[in-house]
């Protein structure tokens, strides 16, 4: 290639790229400089200052979390070791919707054996509940606590005593009745009162004395009726059925009753500072047996809770039981307990009781209870 | 076989009248919803009734869970609530945790999937307004402090119309053919708002920087609004009772501003700030914290006229 026809070809490539320089190039190239300098002027400042705060949601989907201490100290009127200290409970709540149609509770407990002192975990509840059935309709899957009038379905800590009432511990055991199983719920459409009727169906292996899972498909059935009506603005009164039917440690069947009565007064205005209440449960229990004669028995507590002050409630008790195995057997107990709630978060109980029976001399115990909650905790029914 | 026969005809029988049986609960069913009318707006307070009432003229019948002299932290949630909002088609909340002790239990209760929080019949009314005091850390040993912000936004008249624009688009939602009517309300709810608020700020103009104290933490945004200043509150910590520590220090401060006025609401005791009363002559003032909390407070206008007129009666 000889040097003319190199020529040749820069003097085709150049006009294209000079023209491609020319077209980058605006006509006034001061106009230019006083652009760009007003660009980077800006970008400066832009990066001088902080960054701008992006609202970004804080939101998780993380369940609320609740965590619930339960200290206690203990006395009993007989025996050599009768004094006690211990961290009773500690209860972590997870509860959360899960989609449009369920939610679902945790309550997972890290209980103290009373014998052994050590700490085992369980699952004191833990259920969906489904949120968009027709009619009224609500349905309740997993392991919980039952139906069954007023105390059943609260949990200890919650209570306005701390030790359980005796026909009730006779019946349910410490833990009450509290299964895995089945609950179906209707509100029914009922418009001068409330009125909701529930239907439970249970494996039967909780811990309650009264049922138990035999080696057979009987499993335990539950009705409760709840009617609530509201007096006036200031006072309530509920009245609840049961009935529960199920297999017992005899290989045969267990039927009982149960009734409880409630009357709240709240006044509406200075609902903070004071209250009363008259709550009362009746049981009957009818355990039948394969060889046996069937047993027969009753029970019944009925306290009374005063709010003295915006943080003081007194709640008085009395305790009537026959003994499920033996209705000769009958206790009864007097208590009286104390209770300074500092906030929603914190309350310091004080309780004392008598218990006779016709079997043993009778005996004193003393409780204190300390229950403190740290993030999230759900609203108490009424 | 002749036996077989009659079982067969009496089963049948029963299954006839058990058919029919249900055919007559669903036809009830039907009938029930078919017979819907207005649209059941159910409130957790009743300033939230009062607006709703405003915006929905005589589309929609409310009622509010919560009275006017009710702390509305503390509703006690009572089963009978649950009747009215199993039924209703729109839910309006003040929002912001502030019922958080009691709306979202009886919501979960009443089955009713139209009104839960994220469904059309919702409304949050606290969705655009301007929050004040929102903490930068959640700590419960500040007392009861609300991790969205303070929630008692409604005692500003400003917010009503905000309250009223959330309102008016939740009640569109569930109802759009009546759209037109519930914007002519809500046109007519805040030219009287504008009108009322120049009312009030003129009546209170006088008294702009007055130093008062107040029981509860519930009246920063009626303080910022008409120009007040609260020195300090009767609670030391938001829910903690007044103490005596408090109490001297109020007094203190009562004495060394020239305080004139502690301002209460109807649901708490004034026996603390009586006690600073007799020490000071400072007057205490139980002001309306919500429509109904007294007898002649009808509707959410007539709530600052209450206030606006007792504070001026006590500052003149």
């Amino acid at each position: 290639m000889n040097l003319n026809s190199i020529l040749k070809i820069l003097l085709l490539i150049i006009p294209l790229t000079t023209n491609e320089i020319i077209a980058q190039i605006p006509a006034d190239s001061t106009a230019t400089d006083s652009l760009l300098l007003k660009q980077v002027e800006e970008q400066m400042q832009v990066n001088s200052q902080p960054a701008p705060q992006q609202t970004r949601s804080s939101l998780t989907f993380n369940p609320d979390i609740g965590l619930i201490g339960d200290f206690q100290g203990s006395y009993l009127s007989s025996g050599k070791k009768n004094l006690d200290y211990y961290l009773n409970e500690t209860e972590l709540s997870l509860q959360s919707v899960i989609d449009p149609y369920i939610r679902g509770d945790f309550f997972i407990s890290f209980g103290r054996d009373p014998e052994t002192h050590k700490y085992g975990v369980d699952v004191e509840e833990g259920y969906l509940t489904t949120l968009s059935l027709p009619a009224g309709l609500q349905l309740k899957a997993g392991k919980f606590k039952q139906a069954v009038g007023r105390i059943n379905p609260v949990h200890a800590h919650a209570l306005p005593f701390i030790d359980l009432p005796n026909a009730y511990v006779n019946y349910f055991g410490e833990e009450g009745l509290n299964d895995e199983g089945l609950s179906v719920s209707w509100l029914m459409p009922t418009k001068a009162f409330y009125q909701e009727l529930v239907f439970q169906t249970t494996a039967g292996y909780s811990n309650s004395p009264s049922f138990a899972r035999g080696e057979n498909n009987r499993l335990v059935y539950l009705a409760h009726l709840k009617n609530f009506f509201t007096l006036n603005d200031n006072a309530t009164l509920e009245l609840g059925l049961t009935g529960i039917s199920g297999g017992n440690d005899s290989s045969s069947v267990t039927n009982m009753g149960a009734l409880d009565f409630t009357y709240k007064y709240k006044p509406v205005k200075l609902n903070t500072y004071h209250s009363f209440t008259w709550q009362n449960e009746f049981f009957y229990n009818n355990a039948k047996n394969r060889t046996l004669p069937s047993l027969n028995s009753f029970g019944l507590y009925s306290f009374v809770q005063y709010q003295t002050a915006k943080r003081w409630f007194l709640t008085g008790r009395y305790d009537y039981a026959q003994k499920p195995f033996d209705k000769s057997i009958v206790e009864q107990a007097y208590s009286l307990t104390a209770a300074w709630l500092a906030t929603e978060f914190e309350k310091i109980e004080f309780e004392g009781k008598t218990t006779d029976n016709n079997i043993e001399k009778r005996f004193y115990q003393l409780w204190l209870r300390w229950i403190f909650v740290m993030g999230a905790h759900g609203a108490h029914q009424y | 076989m002749q036996l077989d026969y009659i079982k067969k005809i009496n089963s049948n029988k029963i299954n006839m009248k058990k058919r029919s049986v249900s055919f007559t609960v669903l036809l009830l069913c039907i009938l029930s919803f078919a017979h819907a009318g207005a649209i059941k707006v159910v409130t957790t307070t009743t300033d939230m009734k009062s607006i709703a009432e405003f915006i929905g003229g005589d589309k929609v019948s409310v009622t509010s869970i919560a009275t006017g002299y009710q702390n509305p932290h503390f509703v006690d949630p009572k089963p009978s609530y649950i009747i009215g909002l199993s039924k209703a088609n729109l839910f309006v909340t003040v929002g912001l945790d502030l019922e958080t002790g009691w709306s979202p239990q009886l919501l979960t209760s009443s089955r009713n999937n139209k009104i839960q929080k994220g469904s059309p019949g919702y409304v949050d009314a606290s969705e655009g307004v301007t929050l004040y005091q929102v903490p930068t850390a959640a700590n419960r040993g500040e007392g009861d402090i609300h991790i969205y912000g303070n929630p008692h936004y409604w005692l500003d008249p400003l917010n009503g119309k905000i309250i009223a624009r959330n309102i008016a688009n939740g009640l569109e939602r569930v109802d759009p053919s009546n759209k037109s009517a519930y914007e002519t309300n809500l046109k007519t709810f805040d030219d009287k708002i504008d009108v009322k608020m120049r009312e009030w700020l003129t009546k209170m103009a006088p008294y702009k920087g007055t130093k008062i104290i107040a029981y509860h933490n519930e009246w920063v945004y009626f303080e910022t609004r008409f120009g007040l200043h609260i020195v300090d509150f009767m609670e030391p910590k938001p829910g903690i009772p007044p103490t005596p520590s408090q109490m001297v220090k109020v007094i203190n401060e009562v004495k060394a501003n020239g305080i004139k006025v502690i301002i209460s609401s109807p649901y708490f005791t004034t026996s603390s700030s009586d006690v600073v009363t007799k020490q000071t002559g400072a007057k205490t003032l139980t002001l309306a914290t919500s429509t109904g909390a007294f007898d002649s407070i009808k509707s959410y206008f007539d709530l600052f006229d209450y206030d606006v007129a007792q504070l001026i009666a006590v500052l003149k």
